[in-house]
């Protein structure tokens, strides 16, 4: 019951939260000087009255007020609009959600269960030798532009032919079988998990130390190694856990944070998730794609907290009150 | 021992950097080899496909050497995939491209003469104004329903004229203020009527021809027309017409065409076309990603440019590829010069007084013309693919005017221009009009697109020689365009058209007075032009005039005309035109390509050799 | 601290490389032989020019080196630079070359290296429009390394008076202040970048839109930064001194700068050490896709843009160095701020 009622209190913080995003955002964007029509007055085939119909279309002829009362009114409605090519917004996000969704969540497995271990390694032999290389290696993982890594990784499986040169699925998919399916997709997954893994290990890997460290330290520790445990039940049965805990809230940010830091990687790779087509609606100035993206993207952050502080009211219950 | 080892590894980097500074002077052997490109070889074409009658069944036959059935060429578009399947609402190049697979038209063009032949029409005639169409007996759509005068009228009536979806063809066909009408003979036979003579007109039959009964099922149709056939209908259920049907399209990766059992154009032996089994396009971002996916054999056909070209040329001889010259390309690359004298709205200038002053001198344009590097431009920037470009056509037109042969760099004489107009240039090489100005300007170009910058920079280096004091901005596309259609507050600016190299009226909205894009003098939409210059007065008549003239030759006289003008008044300077090169892999057979349509126009023909005949 | 710093050797190794890069910046104008704008369009694309110093007799020489020369292949449709083994350019200490003003004050026309008079001396080459890679490097490094101090420079201010005012004053103003703060930092920030780039208004200089690339990046951090100030403050104002500050009448102005700066000093280290790097991985994000520094300027990002080129990646390694800069730029301040994060850390001091 209290939890619920936490829940409650907290979806109710959010929604301030939610509208002051969507404002920012919105006026943001119609301040730019971009026209989402540029690409047609381009061509030379298209005419004044096409044009002056994209115009009515897309509501370029009122005033940005009013434009964004339009889509506040029915974005609530569950209407996310048009893009400036006619498609529907909410048809575009689910075509690439599901897809950034596996990637997302084969690289958050994939740094947590490396991550851990290594950062109780480093915790646990700190200031030694190893320690010592797991922090140049951890910052050589963040010092590669992940644009450059992922285009030397392309060139890299076009010279060894080991990997498919991005994408998610072969072209003869939906003709394969379904264990056929999952290791075609796993196979293209290879390189923009590794692009993405090397980046956000380092911060994981730092963190679980900085947490077991702190852990280490502790009294409760101090006193279970003055009882004679050995060190590697200390670690494993008492520390691990509290030192954990933390690291719940940053998954939270975790998940959310690939959706805006894989753009440059699945534009790279030309993989077909949401960091791409935001990416792209973004340079295009594609008002409803862009707001629906934002407004998505900063949607799963909050939810991602939300379930972050519920899971460590529930696993730790030191701040249950 | 720590010691030692610190040692060692010092003596060890001094040792490295040593031996990096001392060099022998060693002739290198020449690195590229130069044996192994092949020699272009002559293209045998077919003759044109013709009609033939069996059981009643008006066939077209291909002439093209009977292939094997079965396999699949995979191909490519730059870009984020279709918009829309239906070929009446698109806007842009790739959802026409897709649409025009799976809906033929009435005619097409011969890839060779660039003359209109029969597709979904059997024959023409042309009496007098009047259009009489006959059409095919026994053809059928993908789901079995006959092709007949009334998805004809349907599509012209209810479609075009109506003002449907994407009205640019609607719009070149108002001749006079009228627009052509269609009536229906009898099933297998339409006439157009139009207004006048109209050279233009035939070849806008190409259009796509929509199946009436699919079209029409929903009640409201017209009303819904700008969503129906969107990417997300269900691929199984699309009729079409052409070679190929829809099998899937899969956002952001790619779109999967099978073969139309009911297609009406069969080979030598008597056998239904296509020969492909399946034709798939890969809906990659870029060229790079392109030309990866080349070379790690996912892609069986790409067009290459620049370095690239020198790259796969060499390792040919050895590779499953082959390499086609396709020419020159259709689109041009221009400098434009902003010579609008128009005030805005606030009863502001776009361009400063003072610069219009200078852009709308002919001797300071010839000035820039002439101080251009054309010829560095093409061996740097397009590293060596490339032609310098002269003319507002592009060079494999058809209407190409070929008195006008270029110049190289003069930078003499464009000196002597600038003289004849009073600039001077002052003890420190700066440039001034005879009033004292400072000759200064900005040159715009798209940002991000490393070909244009490439040439800006050049440019501006040339314009700096005459003592010009340039500012080279590179704009963010979308703001480029604003630019050229709204707020007109540009000076100079490189950018880039697509043509048609068949039809040069298709260039009306640039070189018309009032035309859309209009870029060197761009009056606001809905105007008349009251303003306009000696040379804006030809070029209208000339396009009014040369549309209405059917004969070949006489059209061309009216088009040499207006490139001639566009040479010597020089409002876009032209720059020069890469040459398209397309790699294909050698397992195709039925590969004709020509300038005009490319590489794999002829789809349905296009077959998979057996393994032994690849080698 | 910096007793500390130098005595882990790997930090000391990081901080001499970033002193050598800044040292080469700064001096740029006098170390490249050629200006950023210098262009060859006789040779673009040439490989590194090679320096000699054993000539053909196989005899010790002074250095030098030689030209290329262009031919074009057209049956292969390739440009191809051959030696032009006929002249011998000696390469030349403090010789004259193209004028500037050494440090924007002297003007002269002495740089360090410099072929003879018609020689050329590209030591990496050159890029499409045959400017030197070498020379463009050292300019386009004052852009890459200064460019997150310079957003620092912008974003500590903001972030430490929205932060400290929002944290002094608890209640309804923290409050609201806190969920505008939370509102920018749950937009993604990467997205909100080029947003923001992109609408940077097209008639800027070159200067202009350094600025406001710097303004664009100080936006998207400085609510992080005010959050952790806020935090900081809180946890400060009530502990007893400042209490007693307050008691005796201070004002709030100087019981924030008096007590709560200096506390928050070693956080600010730390973070300018950490976010250093990310910016530059930044601007080069955004020259990736068009939006950051233009051409003609140089940076690392727009460098390594015209690099990422199948072809040029294959075939013109020299054009790939400004990531290697960059990798190793970032690499360096990494360590030392990781460095410098163990050393403030006060729990670690026991061990």
């Amino acid at each position: 019951m209290k939890l619920l009622k936490y829940i409650l209190k907290r979806i109710f913080q959010v929604i301030p939260l939610l509208v002051i995003v969507s404002v920012i955002s919105f006026f943001i964007i119609r301040l730019s000087p971009v026209d989402p029509l540029a690409e047609l007055k381009l061509n030379p085939s298209i005419s004044q009255e096409v044009l002056q119909k994209e115009t009515r279309r897309l509501g370029l002829d009122k005033p940005i007020i009013v434009q964004y009362g339009l889509w506040a009114g029915s974005f609530i409605r569950g209407d996310l609009g048009i893009t400036s090519s006619g498609e529907k917004v909410s048809v575009k996000i689910k075509e690439r959600a599901f897809n950034t969704l596996i990637l997302a969540f084969c690289v958050v497995f994939m740094t947590w269960i490396t991550g851990i271990p290594l950062g109780i390694i480093s915790a646990v032999k700190q200031n030694s030798a190893i320690d010592r290389l797991l922090m140049v290696l951890a910052s050589v993982g963040m010092a590669v532009p992940s644009f450059f890594f992922a285009i030397l990784l392309l060139i890299f499986a076009v010279k060894t032919g080991w990997f498919p040169v991005g994408g998610l699925t072969s072209h003869n998919f939906s003709d394969l079988s379904l264990w056929g399916k999952i290791t075609d997709m796993a196979h293209h997954l290879v390189l923009p998990v590794t692009v993405l893994f090397t980046i956000s290990i380092a911060g994981l890997q730092r963190q679980m130390r900085a947490n077991m460290l702190d852990v280490l330290d502790s009294d409760y520790v101090k006193f279970a190694r003055a009882k004679g445990l050995s060190e590697f039940k200390i670690i494993f049965k008492h520390a691990l856990r509290n030192a954990i805990n933390p690291l719940i809230t940053l998954l939270g940010f975790e998940f959310a944070g690939l959706l805006s830091g894989a753009a440059l990687t699945e534009y790279v790779f030309q993989y077909p998730g949401l960091g791409r087509l935001i990416l792209e609606a973004v340079m295009k100035s594609d008002i409803n794609l862009v707001m629906a993206s934002l407004m998505i993207g900063s949607i799963m952050l909050v939810i991602g907290n939300l379930i972050a502080d519920i899971l460590l009211l529930i696993t730790d219950p030191r701040i249950r009150t | 021992m720590k010691r030692i080892l610190y040692f060692i590894f010092i003596l060890l980097l001094i040792f490295i950097f040593g031996k990096s500074c001392i060099k022998a002077d060693i002739p290198e052997s020449n690195t590229f080899s130069s044996a192994n490109a092949e020699a272009e070889q002559e293209i045998d074409y077919p003759k044109s496909p013709r009609n033939i009658t069996i059981n009643n069944i008006d066939y077209l036959q291909s002439q093209a050497p009977c292939g094997n059935y079965g396999g699949e060429l995979i191909s490519s578009i730059i870009g984020e995939g279709p918009k829309t399947f239906n070929p009446f609402t698109a806007t842009d190049a790739t959802s026409s491209e897709m649409g025009s697979i799976m809906y033929d038209g009435l005619f097409t063009t011969n890839a060779v003469t660039g003359n209109i032949v029969p597709k979904l029409a059997k024959s023409y005639e042309i009496k007098g104004n009047d259009y009489i169409i006959t059409l095919r007996h026994g053809i059928k759509w993908s789901d079995g329903v006959p092709i007949t005068a009334e998805d004809v009228l349907f599509t012209w009536n209810d479609i075009v004229f109506a003002g449907l979806g994407n009205t640019s063809v609607r719009d070149m066909l108002i001749i006079n203020g009228k627009l052509p009408t269609l009536t229906k003979l009898d099933d297998y036979t339409v006439k157009f009527t139009l207004p006048t003579q109209f050279a233009p007109f035939l070849r806008q039959l190409t259009l796509p021809i929509a199946p009436k009964h699919y079209f029409t099922q929903k009640p409201d149709w017209d009303k819904n027309f700008d969503t129906f056939l969107s990417t997300t209908t269900k691929p199984e259920e699309i009729v079409s017409s052409g070679a190929f049907r829809l099998k899937e399209y899969v956002a952001a990766q790619r779109v999967v065409f099978k073969k139309n059992p009911n297609y009406y154009e069969i080979n030598l032996k008597r056998q239904r076309l296509p020969y492909l089994e399946k034709l798939v396009f890969l809906i990659v971002g870029d060229f790079n990603n392109e030309i990866l996916k080349f070379e790690g054999g996912e892609l069986d056909v790409i067009g290459l440019k620049g370095g690239t070209v020198a790259l796969y040329k060499g390792k040919e001889a050895k590779s499953d590829y082959k390499i086609y010259n396709l020419g020159p390309d259709t689109g041009t690359m221009f400098a434009a010069i902003n010579m609008n004298t128009r005030k805005n709205k606030d009863g502001k200038f776009y361009v400063d007084p003072v610069k219009q002053r200078w852009f709308n001198d002919r001797n300071f344009r010839a000035a820039i013309d002439y101080a251009t590097d054309r010829n560095n431009m093409v061996i740097n920037v397009a590293q060596g693919i490339g032609i310098p470009l002269f003319t507002a056509e592009s060079l494999n037109s058809i209407y190409l005017n070929k008195n006008l042969k270029g110049h190289s760099k003069d930078i003499n004489l464009a000196e002597s221009y600038l003289k004849k107009s009073g600039f001077y240039k002052d003890s420190n090489g700066i440039l001034h009009d005879k009033y004292g100005n400072t000759v200064e300007f900005n040159l715009y170009t798209n940002a991000g697109n490393t070909e244009r910058e490439a040439v800006c920079v050049m440019l501006k280096q040339d314009l700096e020689e005459l003592g010009m004091k340039v500012n080279f901005k590179p704009l963010e596309f979308n703001s480029l365009v604003n630019k050229l259609t709204n707020s007109y507050d540009w000076d100079l600016m490189v950018m880039g058209l697509t043509g048609s190299p068949l039809e040069p009226h298709s260039g009306k909205n640039v070189w018309y007075s009032t035309g859309s894009l209009h870029l060197f003098n761009q009056r606001p939409a809905g105007k008349p032009a009251t303003d306009k210059l000696n040379f804006e007065k030809e070029l209208d008549d000339i396009f009014d005039i040369a549309s209405l003239k059917v004969n070949f030759a006489e059209r061309k006289k009216y088009y040499d005309r207006y490139q001639e003008i566009i040479y010597n008044e020089k409002p876009l300077i032209y720059l020069y035109s890469p040459i398209r090169i397309s790699a294909i892999r050698r397992k195709f057979g039925n590969l004709f390509p020509s300038s005009l349509m490319g590489l794999t126009y002829n789809i349905e023909e296009i077959f998979v050799k057996n393994t032994e005949e690849t080698k | 601290m910096m007793k500390q710093l130098f005595k882990n050797k790997l930090a000391v190794v990081a901080l001499s490389i970033l002193t050598f890069l800044y040292l080469i910046v700064i001096f740029a104008d006098f170390i490249a032989p050629y200006s950023k704008n210098y262009s060859d369009r006789e040779r673009a694309y040439v490989p590194p020019s090679q320096v000699y110093t054993i000539n053909e007799y196989g005899k010790i020489s002074r250095p030098y080196t030689y030209n290329y020369i262009r031919e074009y292949d057209p049956e292969l449709m390739q440009t191809v630079y051959k030696q032009d083994r006929s002249h011998k350019y000696r390469i030349k200490l403090f010789g004259r070359g193209e004028k500037y003003k050494f440090l924007g004050l002297i003007p002269t026309s002495r740089h360090l290296i410099t072929a003879e008079d018609g020689g050329c001396l590209y030591l990496l080459g050159t890029d499409i429009n045959g400017r030197d890679v070498f020379s463009r490097l050292l300019f386009g490094g004052r852009i890459s390394l200064t460019i997150g101090f310079l957003a620092l420079l912008v974003l500590f201010p903001i972030g430490l008076i929205y932060g400290g005012l929002s944290g002094y004053f608890g209640g309804v103003v923290d409050t609201v202040m806190m969920r505008f703060a939370e509102a920018v930092m749950a937009i993604p920030s990467f997205y909100l970048l080029i947003i923001l780039a992109a609408i940077l208004p097209p008639n800027m200089t070159s200067t202009q839109r350094l600025a406001l690339i710097v303004v664009i990046l100080a936006l998207i951090g400085w609510a992080g930064f005010a959050r952790v100030v806020r935090g900081m403050v809180l946890s400060i104002k009530t502990q007893e001194f400042v209490l007693a500050a307050k008691t005796i009448g201070a004002k709030p102005f100087r019981i924030i700068v008096k007590h709560i700066l200096p506390q928050i000093s070693s956080y600010i280290i730390v973070a300018i050490t950490l976010s250093v790097p990310s910016y530059i991985l930044s601007e080069s994000g955004l020259s990736f896709l068009g939006l950051g520094i233009q051409q003609p300027d140089a940076s690392w990002g727009n460098m390594l843009k015209e690099a990422q080129e199948f072809t040029n990646i294959l075939y013109r390694p020299w054009l790939l160095t400004p990531g290697v800069l960059i990798f190793i730029a970032v690499v360096s301040f990494n360590i030392i701020g990781d460095t410098i994060r163990d050393i403030l850390d006060p729990k670690k001091k026991d061990t």
